[in-house]
């Protein structure tokens, strides 16, 4: 017989002007080799048909089970109960827009964290489908592939306290976009147009320097790294851009 | 009539990194002033004299007259400049609170420690340079016998564990909000200013020791 579990989840119906945000508990027993997520969906199909929570790919690629559990934000997915106390917290990400219970709408977020952004590699040159795509040095790709692994979860966001404090902050996620692209030999973006992006207190020059992002990312992108090296570059480029303001050639 | 010009090249507003830069640079120049100070102050545990002739010879130069007061001004443009990042208004604090309540993640708890410390220092700090930068020579005899005075001991009990978790914190938080910590240095390096700040921490309360024991008040 596994252990009994006791799951106190936030439940809370925005779209129902009767319900109120409260804890409500659950007990279940746990099973062999279980998850978070397969406790979740045990769950609605045995006690709770009303309980909300996103998933899809059960398998830490789609990014959409993140919740807080016993406060930290993590997937819901590839947690297993056998590393957690017998009872266990859940609370919905913080930040993003509530859509019930411990589902939020982090695809609006992203979506405009990329517009800002600018996600997307900027170039001159005419697109030809027929042309045969230019070769790229292997370790250059895989070091750019290491970035683009970020699947959007949002857990860096939710344990960001910037982030937590003002609504207009960029994040770490958006951060690691930047440094992809900065990477990426085909965007053909200056210093100065990253700058424009990212050099600002909602950007770079407003992170704290906690690194709850990089303590907490499920998939362990070195998120550390790309903020300390984007903070370097934008703060040397303003210090060049300032002597040759007051040195002029 | 009025006409105005606007061709101008579109520039990207730069003041938050100019003032970002600038706290990072008077950063670590506090931080190097106040490891050389403490090594100079606790000159005094190898007698008296070490310390009057090193005393002396700031002054002589003049590098107390005219560095004392070019720190102090280095020390409130740091309040300044990092005070632009501490959450004034109750709504950004209490989110901050809650978050590092319901984290619990050391390096978040650790800047509620900076925050903190940097307001108390703002205060003890200037009452210290106050004191000193206005009662010049400095002398072993004199300072222990502001010491012996018995507040003032207290005064300094407290101040010297909250400058040195503030130098060992924002000195580790530089180095990772620059980039010179990176993911694979991390541990190593917080480790080594946690021995660091725990020596500098020892060897101040041993100088606290000298002077309230051992050196002979003026």
């Amino acid at each position: 017989m596994g252990r009994q579990l006791k799951f106190n989840i936030f439940r809370y119906n925005p779209e129902d002007p009767k319900s109120v945000p409260h804890m409500e508990s659950f007990d279940l027993e746990e099973t062999e080799a279980m998850t978070l997520y397969i406790a979740l969906n045990r769950l609605r199909e045995e006690q709770d048909p009303s309980l909300q929570f996103d998933f899809m790919c059960r398998a830490g690629i789609c990014g959409s089970c993140a919740m807080m559990i016993n406060g930290r934000p993590d997937l819901a997915c590839h947690t297993k109960t056998k590393n957690l106390p017998d009872e266990i917290n859940l609370m919905p990400l913080p930040v993003f827009k509530l859509i019930g219970d411990l589902s939020v709408d982090s695809g609006t977020w992203f979506r405009a964290m990329n517009e800002k952004v600018q996600s997307w590699v900027h170039t001159d040159k005419p697109f030809d489908p027929n042309a045969e795509e230019e070769p790229m040095d292997n370790q250059l790709a895989e070091e750019i592939y290491e970035l683009e692994r970020c699947v959007e979860c949002g857990c860096c966001v939710a344990a960001c306290g910037k982030a937590n404090m003002r609504e207009d902050f960029m994040g770490a996620a958006a951060f690691n976009r930047i440094a992809r692209f900065m990477m990426d030999p085909r965007d053909e973006r200056t210093g100065t147009e990253y700058f424009e992006v990212v050099g600002n207190e909602e950007g770079i020059f407003g992170c704290l320097g906690l690194l709850g992002c990089e303590d907490v990312c499920p998939k362990e992108i070195p998120l550390q790294d790309q903020l300390g090296m984007l903070r370097r570059k934008m703060g040397w480029q303003s210090i060049r851009h300032l002597f040759s303001r007051l040195l002029p050639d | 009539m009025f006409t105005q010009n606007v061709a101008q090249a579109k520039q990207p507003y730069r003041t938050d990194a100019y003032l970002d830069t600038f706290q990072m640079f008077s950063g670590v120049a506090l931080i190097l002033f106040m490891w050389s100070h403490m090594v100079l102050v606790a000159s005094v545990n190898l007698g008296s004299r070490v310390m009057n002739s090193i005393a002396h010879f700031l002054e002589a130069t003049y590098l107390a007259q005219i560095g004392g007061p070019m720190i102090a001004l280095i020390f409130l443009a740091h309040f300044v400049m990092a005070a632009r990042k501490i959450p004034f208004n109750y709504k950004e604090q209490k989110a901050m609170w809650t978050h590092s309540v319901r984290l619990n993640h050391l390096d978040t708890w650790l800047w509620i420690v900076q925050a903190v410390t940097g307001m108390i220092i703002l205060i003890m700090g200037s009452i210290h340079m106050w004191t000193v930068l206005t009662d010049l020579p400095i002398t072993a005899a004199k300072s222990a016998a502001r010491i012996q005075g018995g507040w003032w001991l207290v005064f300094y009990m407290m101040l010297l564990p909250v400058i040195e978790l503030h130098v060992g914190v924002g000195f580790y938080r530089l180095g990772v909000k620059w980039g010179w910590i990176t993911r694979s240095n991390r541990k190593s390096l917080k480790n080594f200013e946690n021995r660091l700040t725990i020596g500098f921490i020892t060897i101040g309360l041993i100088t606290l020791f000298t002077f309230y024991f051992i050196i002979k008040a003026a």
